[in-house]
């Protein structure tokens, strides 16, 4: 039997579509069907916004936990215990984006229609050259770093990776943040996000190499 | 459509009867126990307590012999039973569960025969017949529930299991169907670490960031929990799923065993392992103990003990500080407290080891054998009872990552570790030939990039793509953990409505039919020589890497020295005569001895790739699926996972 997104399948009570539990009789409901882009900010009942409270996404958390959890469910029917999964599931996957301040602004990019550059097929070769130049220079360094320079040369060009991102962190929270940014804004930004994911990668091979000292 | 294709489960859940009890169950390496939460009739008030199972202990020795009776023995009345039947007696059988007659397990020290199943599952010889560590371990489950209803004087139906968190996929489904085998409805899957925490966390009423640390008899978990208002959230899981007191037991027989001229009767190994845990838990109290084996008596002192055992030891402390890492806590402070649970956990040089991890002296005030019982005891009565005795929640995640394989045996993955569950993730993939009307679906788990390299988990096959130029079709792989962290795989084509869907079992594990079977009477398993299809499957990768290799120097032989191209050549040329022998392990050593002297070769192709799309080349110009497992490495490292997704490996059909 199909479910309604606007009515509860139980007693039938009018419902918004995003509501997990049934305003009228509690029970909980299925998941609203897969349309374009989720916007987990709705899922875990907040408006968007770049700036979160991290200590109030964490209590929102853990009280939605505490009502959708497949535990909580363990004792009903089959069809409720799919919900309480599909709905968990959901609530998962909003906190684990929106508790990452680089995924989060990907997931607004996204709601905004912009993907992240590099995201597709020949991203690399739309991102721009000196970058592209600048990254292979750098990683030709840590290289040198590791094997000649020591961990005091690596954890140095680290500190530099890691200003890098911190700057392009804050001029991408500064574009999410506006009322209305232009297309070029998000452009930007888009572009900032792709070149952190090289940052990230970077710092990661570096820590490879703090784990084996 | 919903996203979800899991299958509805089963029947609904009967409401328990009144007056029967679910327990929650610790199925351990060496001893299992059962726990009951019971409310107090005056009070109300219930806490959780293991029940004395066997010979007035809680602690059930988790050994089944088979005596030719009609029943097995399970208990200290088998452990009394193994050293006249050594091969017949299985101890520590969890170390089997979930894995193939391939894996390394099979060939350590031990007294037993195996054989060799229908679909590599481990099989032991016993009185003449098969049987497999899920029959094994369903025994012992059965004696609990057994036990267990004698003592409460009710009927028991349903359980919650414990699992170590780094039990893989194979190895959880495997535990749920010995449960299924011993006649109990399993509610729920519990991690360990995740059990033991809720006990202590409703006993200490305390919050924070705690580490559960816990060395059973054969396997090692780590978990990061942070309890927060009654919700016990996992932030990371690590481990090692075949290193436990067990391998401590070994290492130290083989040291006795060193030491005596008999040659190793499976009798005399037996007791070797026997003797050795003796004086491994008398050296707990003592300095120094003697031991009686092979007609010769020796002194063992603590402090040899604990030269045997360091390494096993010191192998826990990499799996403990990459979960820190995992879970964001800065290692040296953050922790509120270190809980440690199991047996082995009672070796005055683990305690030492990890208040020297942590920098903090670890808790240990409920008894670490009995913890992880009493909180599945909790777990199960959060499931059903009408007003459980306490208001929490816990919060798991998947251990290891979850990934499909991809073009070149490299797995893409999914799923990442440590993501709390339940979870999904769903990838497109697309066609790769005009026409193509099928897709080998192979799914992974671990972290490691390559194939081999990981568990495999299930390989199944999408037919009735309908017929498309290439790139058209849209196939849509979902993967869904659940709340016992067992994943089930669905792949559906988008593009025409055509949908398939399938949902998978892992390759180890064991099929319906095979159940089904097992509950009538064991069968003769025609054999299969598993030995041979791992010559065959490495000879195919050999000469997959040797084409790939000729190609690569064909094109950019320009690149190496002379000595390096001889390297290269003479590698090649051991692995085309590894190849024409019989050891697969062979032909695996020799390919990743050619990958080896061929990786600097690699990243130079690569950095050539890169320079030429920084001329203004496209990128996709170069074949990325031409280069070598490392190239492909380093190509990553460079933000080459931008390149483009590859599709999972097709056929023509």
């Amino acid at each position: 039997m199909p479910e309604s997104p606007k009515a509860c399948w139980s007693c039938g009570a009018a419902r918004a579509p995003l509501e997990a539990l049934c305003p009228s009789c509690g029970k909980v409901q299925p998941p609203p069907p897969p349309e374009g882009v989720v916007d987990k900010f709705a899922t875990m009942g907040l408006s968007r916004s770049y700036d979160l409270d991290e200590r109030a996404l964490e209590d929102t958390f853990r009280s939605l936990s505490r009502k959708l959890h497949p535990d909580r469910f363990a004792r009903a029917t089959p069809r409720e215990r799919r919900f309480s999964l599909e709905q968990t599931t959901l609530l998962n996957d909003a906190y684990r984006t929106l508790r990452d301040p680089v995924k989060r602004a990907e997931h607004l990019l996204a709601l905004r229609g912009v993907k992240v550059a590099g995201e597709e097929r020949g991203g690399a070769a739309a991102m721009p050259q000196e970058f592209l130049e600048q990254a292979l220079e750098d990683r030709e360094k840590l290289l040198e770093a590791k094997t000649e320079g020591g961990p005091e040369a690596v954890a140095r060009l680290a500190e530099g990776v890691r200003g890098k991102r911190r700057e392009a962190m804050e001029e991408i929270a500064r574009a999410l943040r506006e009322e209305r940014p232009t297309q070029a804004q998000l452009e930007q930004a888009s572009q900032l996000l792709a070149r952190l994911r090289y940052y990230a990668r970077y710092l990661d091979e570096v820590e490879g190499r703090e784990a084996e000292i | 459509m919903a996203l979800f294709q899991i299958a509805e489960p089963g029947e609904g859940r009967a409401k328990e009867a009144c007056g029967a009890a679910a327990v929650g169950i610790d199925l351990g390496t060496t001893n299992s126990l059962a726990a009951v939460v019971r409310p107090d009739p005056a009070s109300g008030a219930g806490k959780p307590r293991a029940l004395p199972v066997d010979e007035g202990s809680t602690l059930l020795p988790s050994v089944v012999a088979y005596t030719g009776g009609e029943a097995p023995v399970v208990g200290r009345a088998a452990r009394r039973l193994a050293p006249d039947a050594p091969s017949d007696t299985i101890a520590s059988v969890k170390r089997f569960m979930g894995r193939t007659s391939a894996d390394p397990e099979t060939r350590r020290l031990s007294p037993y025969r195996f054989a060799e199943g229908e679909s590599g599952t481990v099989r032991f010889e016993v009185r003449g017949r098969t049987v497999t560590p899920v029959e094994v371990s369903a025994e012992i489950l059965r004696a609990l529930k057994v036990r267990a209803e004698e003592q409460l004087g009710m009927p028991v139906r349903q359980a919650v299991i414990t699992v170590p968190a780094y039990f893989d996929d194979a190895q959880r489904q495997a535990t749920k169907e010995a449960g299924r085998l011993a006649g109990l409805e399993v509610l729920r899957l519990l991690n360990e670490p995740t059990a033991a925490a809720l006990a202590y966390g409703l006993d200490k009423r305390s919050e924070g960031t705690f580490a559960v640390y816990d060395l059973g008899g054969g396997t090692f978990d780590i978990s990061i929990l942070k309890l927060v208002e009654g919700v016990f959230e996992v932030k990371a899981v690590g481990g090692d799923s075949a290193l436990g007191g067990d391998d401590f037991d070994r290492a130290l027989a083989e040291s006795l065993l060193s030491g005596l001229s008999a040659q190793r009767t499976p009798r005399l190994v037996r007791q070797a392992i026997d003797a050795a845990r003796a004086a491994k838990e008398a050296l707990t109290s003592r300095d120094s103990v003697e031991v009686a084996l092979g007609g010769k008596k020796r002194a063992v002192t603590r402090a040899q003990l604990e030269e045997v055992i360091r390494p096993l030891v010191e192998r826990t402390g990499p799996p403990s500080r990459r979960a820190l890492k995992d879970a964001g806590v800065p290692e040296g402070k953050g922790l509120d407290g270190v809980i440690l649970v199991g047996g082995s956990t009672r070796v005055p040089a683990v305690r030492a080891f990890v208040r020297k991890l942590f920098g903090l002296p670890p808790l240990s005030d409920i008894d670490p054998d009995e913890v992880v019982a009493l909180g599945a005891a909790v777990q199960a009565d959060l499931l059903t009872a009408e007003k459980p005795q306490h208001d929490v929640l816990r919060l798991d995640v998947a251990p290891l990552s979850l990934g499909l394989e991809t073009m070149r045996d490299v797995v893409e993955k999914l799923i990442q570790r440590n993501t709390t569950i339940p979870t999904s993730a769903t990838q497109e993939f697309t066609t790769f030939a005009d026409g193509q009307t099928g897709m080998d679906i192979h799914v992974l788990q671990g972290e490691r990039e390559l194939v081999a390299d990981n568990r495999s988990l299930a390989r199944f096959r999408l037919s009735g793509i309908p017929p498309l130029p290439a790139g058209l079709a849209r196939i849509a792989v979902t993967f869904q953990v659940d709340a016992d962290g067992i994943l089930s795989v669905t792949a559906r084509e988008q593009l025409t409505g055509v949908s398939q869907s399938i949902t998978v079992k892992p390759s180890a594990g064991l099929t319906d039919e095979e159940i089904e079977r097992m509950l009538l009477a064991s069968i003769e398993h025609a054999e299969e020589d598993v030995q041979a299809r791992l010559l065959i499957d490495a000879r195919v990768e050999a000469q997959r890497i040797l084409k790939a290799a000729e190609q690569q120097i064909e094109n950019n032989g320009d690149l190496l020295a002379a000595d390096e191209r001889q390297a290269i050549d003479a590698a090649m040329q051991a692995l085309r005569e590894a190849s024409a022998g019989k050891d697969h392990r062979a032909v695996q050593d020799a390919v990743q001895r050619l990958d080896q002297v061929s990786s600097e070769f690699a990243k130079r192709v690569m950095d050539r790739g890169i320079e030429r799309a920084l001329k203004g080349h496209s990128v996709g110009e170069f074949d990325k699926g031409e280069l070598s497992p490392h190239a492909q490495k380093a190509y990553s490292a460079l933000g080459g996972d931008a390149l483009g997704t590859v599709s999972p490996k097709g056929k023509e059909h």
